[in-house]
């Protein structure tokens, strides 16, 4: 076998993108995305379960308010392997993360199911205070929004939504060949071979992938190679699974998307790090559980994946949305610690009352550094109007967790943070801190 | 800014008002127009932006005595002055000065919804009682420091009026930071803007721990009381049992208006009719298989056939209910013993099963 074959060498070459318009052919010119609307439009009909899609090009300072939507992806695609975008969902199944990946920044796919039933739907708006605070808001962005073709039914809808989105993620990447790229990222880190003599500390990261706590119509999301992870046990993961394709967003956006996974923020921060003042050892990927048992047996799976299959000294273990998942975290913190392995474990405040330490949900002595990584249930009024709407329209019923009615063309609603995608963020990214006031 | 002056009422105690010490303690309220004492050195820092119209009195003792009674009292004292904006103390470290001006402080916003500002020290026991109601300035324990305590005082008071909003949360509420105006926090948490990311503050904090340096965790983790069990009930067939669970099952429409996320109510309703016609309110699981089938969340199928097997006395009628997500532990704890209390007043009732989700 050759040794380049299976190296976990993964270099993600971005071309910034200065301004989207539409055009006869997808294609960028001078850091130009032109789209040939009719083509992607093709595209994502080719599915029979979708009858038709709404396509916008959105901008920053548009005043345009996007709804229902369900994630949000970063334009890549693989440029040395065939059928390996989104192995498991686009791409055969193989193992995701090595080879040469094309990547568009400063662009993002706002991907929108508007005939959804489900209450807790994302919001974007291009311009005023939620642009403001998300860097989606700053980015120019292609919104596409299918509607159900008669007789589907909605989980398998959701599904051919999620893969109209990664179409698109894929079909603006391609797109882009041959202009010049701006930058190079190089993530190579060869596991079995980690560096043994420097005596720097080995560190891993616990990584909360999914909880089904929130199942819709009691189905979990697809969003590991294609599948769902509800019964999956603890798994090693390369970093670079998760950075090009294996890892995608949830069918709705809770403080986490698939740009936000494309772009992991403690991954990417230990690769940062990585031979300077840590050894990064790799990633133990998992679903949080509904069942006490079930709960144990991963966090002492997961612990003994940390420390006697990766041999970390520390491990930062990174937080899905929602109250219960903290107690997962805090039995596989306490797992590690017990094993001699020292924690970073995330903390998400599920109110706005009381001080920090009223909202920590577990007793562990031994788990003594917590991270705040954000309130995302916050509530925030947004006091702005859109003149127009894609995704949904002004009478689209917009989340909120007061028995109260209000609507997306109201001029102001009241929305939980975690609904705004990009303001938060589950992986890292977010410069977000929890202060008492 | 400019425009209209602002109306200020101030409240003293005896001391302070310049009735006398220790023996004018149990004095009542006294009213003097214009300002008093310590409110001289407020009304300079006010400047020509506000005037104290009044200042209320009322001694230590005889305001402690019966705190609601007089807050109501002192109340209507301030309220006929109209004011916009009101200062009590600051307090220092008297503790019954501090409990007045925070029981003055918490019925005047409640009730007029103007800003309240005092000023104590730390271990005053009225910081922590009132923290939540008052913007409570930090203060030496001596009266010697009383005029930057004022200027305090007066500088987040304008801060506060003028209606700006804090860019550096992500709600922009007009919310000051506790430490630029050196204020107590007031029990609220708030996302806040940070030069590092959460990734970049998580890596950088575990190697200084991998290294032995010291390192500061973002929170301190709280320490919890040991809950012990009762003794078991020694024959279930002559005991009554009511059914308590905080997984949202409430009658269709959601009358007692509980919410489905941080949730700070609970009601009691009649289980026969709720079964017949309920609904979920709560967002922090799929509530699929409890809308399919109630009983799956509150027992009442099975509870039902212990009592007519005879295993179980009587079922009570009443079911007690709540939604608990993501609600404060602390608001959890208090709702347990309103439940409790209630249950223990209607005296038939030996036990109860509390069932979750």
């Amino acid at each position: 076998m050759e040794g380049e074959e299976i190296q976990m060498r993964l270099e993600i070459e971005s071309i910034d993108i200065k301004d989207l318009q539409a055009g006869s052919k997808t294609h960028v010119k001078k850091g130009v995305l032109e789209i040939n609307l009719k083509e992607l439009e093709e595209l994502i009909l080719r599915d029979p379960r979708i009858k038709s899609v709404e396509i916008g090009l959105v901008r920053p300072g548009d005043k345009v308010r996007i709804l229902n939507i369900m994630d949000v992806i970063q334009p890549r695609c693989k440029i040395d392997k065939p059928d390996a975008d989104f192995p498991g969902f686009i791409g055969k199944m193989q193992i995701a993360g090595s080879g040469r990946t094309r990547s568009l920044r400063g662009v993002a796919i706002l991907v929108s199911y508007p005939c959804t039933n489900r209450k807790e739907v994302g919001l974007l708006d291009m311009s005023g205070p939620v642009a403001e605070m998300s860097p989606y808001g700053k980015m120019k962005n292609v919104s596409i929004a299918p509607m159900i073709a008669a007789g589907i039914g909605e989980r398998d809808f959701e599904n051919a939504v999620k893969i109209a989105g990664l179409k698109t993620a894929i079909y603006l990447a391609r797109g882009a060949e041959g202009h010049p790229v701006d930058e190079v990222e190089v993530y190579d880190l060869d596991i079995p071979n980690l560096d043994r003599t420097s005596g720097l500390p080995r560190v891993a990261c616990y990584y909360q992938i999914y909880t089904p706590q929130f199942d819709y119509l009691a189905v979990s999301d697809p969003c590991f190679y294609g599948t769902d992870v509800r019964h999956m046990t603890p798994t090693v993961l390369h970093p670079n699974e998760v950075l090009d394709g294996g890892v995608v967003g949830w069918n709705a956006v809770k403080a986490l998307d698939t740009y936000s996974i494309q772009n992991h923020g403690v991954i990417k921060e230990l690769y940062r790090h990585h031979g300077k003042d840590l050894i990064f050892a790799g990633v133990v990927g998992l679903a949080a559980n509904t069942e006490p048992t079930a709960r144990v047996r991963s966090a002492c799976m997961a612990a003994k994946l940390v420390k006697d299959v990766l041999g970390a000294d520390g491990v930062v273990l990174v937080k899905v949305t929602g109250g219960m998942p903290h107690i997962d975290l805090a039995i596989a913190g306490e797992e590690c610690e017990k094993l001699g392995v020292k924690t970073a474990i995330f903390t998400q405040p599920l109110t706005p009352f009381g001080t920090l330490s009223d909202t920590i949900l577990f007793n562990a002595p031994s788990l003594n550094l917590i991270i705040t990584s954000s309130a995302t249930f916050e509530r925030t009024k947004i006091p702005w109007k859109a003149e127009k709407f894609l995704g949904g329209t002004a009478k689209t019923k917009v989340f909120c967790p007061d028995p109260i009615e209000q609507y997306a063309g109201d001029p102001i609603i009241d929305i939980e943070e975690y609904l705004l995608p990009g303001v938060l963020d589950c992986t890292g990214n977010a410069k977000v801190i929890i202060k008492e006031y | 800014m400019g425009g209209k002056k602002l109306r200020v009422v101030h409240f003293l105690n005896q001391f302070f008002g310049q009735i006398g010490s220790e023996e004018k303690a149990t004095t009542g309220f006294v009213v003097k127009e214009g300002p008093v004492g310590p409110g001289l050195a407020l009304q300079k820092e006010l400047g020509d932006r506000g005037d104290i119209v009044a200042t209320v009195i009322c001694g230590d003792d005889y305001f402690s005595a019966n705190l609601d009674k007089n807050a109501e009292e002192g109340l209507k004292l301030v309220a006929s002055y109209q004011p916009d904006l009101f200062f009590a103390g600051p307090a220092f470290a008297g503790g019954r000065y501090g409990v007045a001006c925070g029981a003055m402080c918490k019925a005047v916003s409640a009730e007029l919804g103007i800003f309240v500002i005092t000023g104590m020290y730390e271990e005053n026991p009225g910081v922590d009682l009132y923290r939540k109601y008052a913007f409570i300035c930090k203060a030496p324990n001596i009266a010697r420091g009383m005029p930057e305590v004022l200027r305090n005082m007066v500088r987040l008071a304008f801060r506060l009026i003028s209606g700006e909003k804090e860019m550096s949360i992500l709600t922009r509420e007009n919310l000051p930071k506790p430490e630029a105006y050196n204020y107590f926090s007031r029990n609220l948490l708030r996302n806040e803007y940070c030069e590092k990311t959460i990734a970049e503050r998580a890596v950088e904090k575990l190697v200084a721990k991998l290294q032995g340096k010291p390192f500061e965790s973002e929170v301190i983790p709280p320490i919890f009381e040991r809950v012990m069990p009762p003794a078991p009930i020694k024959d279930l067939s002559k005991c009554e049992i009511a059914l308590v669970s905080d997984g949202g099952l409430v009658p269709k429409g959601n009358p007692g208006r509980l919410a489905t996320r941080s949730n700070l109510k609970w009601g009691a309703y009649d289980i026969e009719a709720l079964f017949r016609e309920y609904e979920v309110t709560h967002a922090g699981y799929f509530n699929d298989h409890v809308l399919e089938r109630p009983d799956r969340l509150v027992p009442f199928d099975v509870m039902r056939d212990l009592v007519k097997e005879g295993i179980v006395g009587k079922l009570h009628r009443t079911f007690f209910s709540t939604s608990g997500n993501c609600t404060v532990s602390k608001r959890c704890g208090e709702m347990g013993e309103e439940m409790g209390a209630e249950i223990k007043k209607r005296e038939t009732i030996a036990a109860a099963i509390l069932t979750s989700t």
